[in-house]
């Protein structure tokens, strides 16, 4: 159902997930820069997560609609 | 009310104010640090004071005092500003210490004309030394706390350990609110459904009740961020974690149960009974259980929340707009989705 490109972008954005959660190192130092000037990185980081959680709702509706347009098109 | 498309652009709009006005206004000033964090008794101590948000070296009338209680206080002998965040200052620590008290426990309270007065909780621990006599309250009473500068202006409150994470009560905490009205609108649904027999009302319910899982699911993600920084681990055995992931999961049945291919009268009608119930058990989950046991939430094991101290009043500028744009935002979500599912049903019973 997916096109290349689509399956691409999923990949990489796990792989990119998994290293920024998994690698020990990374968490430290990302971690760290989060705690500076008060914690205020934190604050961009719920903010990030509520857009990019809307967001995968808004492309979750454009694949269905796409779909159901496919199959409109195909009758 | 919510008629036509005025809503969507307020929604948004307000969001657009929440986002700017929440991230912009600065904190009050408050105290980060003080070192050394202790003392003894007859000691001449040399504090060094960080603050955040002061404006130490352009205030020219600094005062300072260590605090027992609201009688005994003793003033600072000597300030330094040394930068705008940086300050030091001599203590003389008096020779008797308050009867009983091996170690006990002094405020530190930093007022001047720019930043107003504020305090730091237990900066100082002063242990007894062996020799100290009985307690002396006039050695305590020379620092009178008189004349408090007020701040005026617009900022939010400064806490420890929260900082400037304080901003993610309008995200966060405003986030679970949201999902509360649209959960609530979603058994409205239901309810509509099981009288009327509409199928209109069932998509209703389900888009609803999906919008309202997604930002429940995006409260816990987001929670669990702010609690690394604040009680420093993802997950605590907190109550109120525990209970609401409970109810997370019964509603993560309810996307299952829509899920399955039955015939649709069935599936609307054992929806529409199972959203009730995971409503009510909702409820307990949620307001009730937390309430009963301590909690590092505020408003848990004793009062409710939202009341007194919890929310400052510049807070609730934003706090309560915030509620409404997520709200908007969630209604604007579950009607496309329900707009969506209105096509798709048309389409298929026709091709039937």
């Amino acid at each position: 159902m997916y096109t290349k490109t689509q399956k691409f972008i999923q990949q990489s954005f796990i792989i990119i997930l998994m290293v920024l959660l998994l690698s020990p190192e990374v968490n430290a130092q990302g971690i760290d820069f989060l705690r500076s000037t008060g914690k205020i990185y934190s604050v961009v980081a719920v903010i990030v997560i509520l857009f990019s959680g809307i967001f995968y709702f808004l492309y979750r509706i454009d694949n269905k609609l796409t779909k159901l347009e496919n199959h409109i098109k195909n009758e | 009310m919510l008629k036509g498309w005025w809503w969507k652009f307020g929604g948004a709009f307000i969001f657009l104010y929440v986002l700017i006005g929440g991230m912009t206004i600065p904190l009050r000033p408050g105290i980060t640090s003080v070192q050394p964090s202790n003392a003894k008794t007859g000691e001449n101590i040399l504090l060094d004071i960080t603050g955040y948000n002061t404006h130490f070296d352009q205030a020219k009338n600094i005062r300072a005092w260590l605090k027992l209680d609201s009688t005994h206080a003793i003033n600072a002998l000597k300030t330094n500003a040394e930068g705008p965040n940086h300050l030091q200052m001599e203590f003389q620590i008096p020779e008797t210490a308050p009867d009983g008290n091996e170690v006990y426990p002094l405020h530190l309270i930093i007022d001047n004309e720019i930043d107003g007065a504020f305090i730091l909780p237990n900066a100082v621990f002063v242990s007894r030394s062996t020799d100290s006599l009985m307690f002396n309250p006039n050695e305590w009473t020379n620092g009178k706390m008189d004349k408090f500068h007020n701040y005026t202006g617009i900022q939010f409150p400064y806490r420890n350990i929260l900082n400037e994470t304080i901003r993610n009560t309008f995200f966060h905490v405003a986030l679970w609110f949201a999902m509360f009205i649209l959960l609530l609108y979603g058994v409205y649904y239901s309810i509509r459904y099981l009288r009327s027999g509409n199928f209109d009302n069932d998509r209703l319910a389900s888009s609803y009740t999906i919008v309202a899982i997604l930002y429940g699911s995006l409260g816990i993600l987001t929670g669990s961020v702010w609690a690394k920084f604040t009680w420093n681990t993802f997950w605590t055995n907190d109550v109120k974690l525990n209970m609401t992931a409970i109810a997370l999961l019964i509603y993560f049945a309810y996307l299952i149960l829509r899920g399955i291919q039955y015939d649709q009268d069935k599936r609307a009608r054992l929806a529409a009974i199972y959203n009730i119930f995971a409503f009510i058990a909702l409820i307990p989950l949620v307001f009730v259980i937390p309430r009963l046991q301590d909690s590092l939430h505020p408003g848990n094991g004793g009062n409710p929340a939202l009341g007194g101290e919890d929310l400052d009043n510049t807070l609730r500028m934003f706090f309560y707009p915030s509620i409404i744009a997520l709200f908007l935002i969630g209604k604007w979500m579950a009607e496309i989705l329900t707009r969506y599912e209105r096509l798709k049903d048309q389409y298929f019973i026709k091709s039937k």
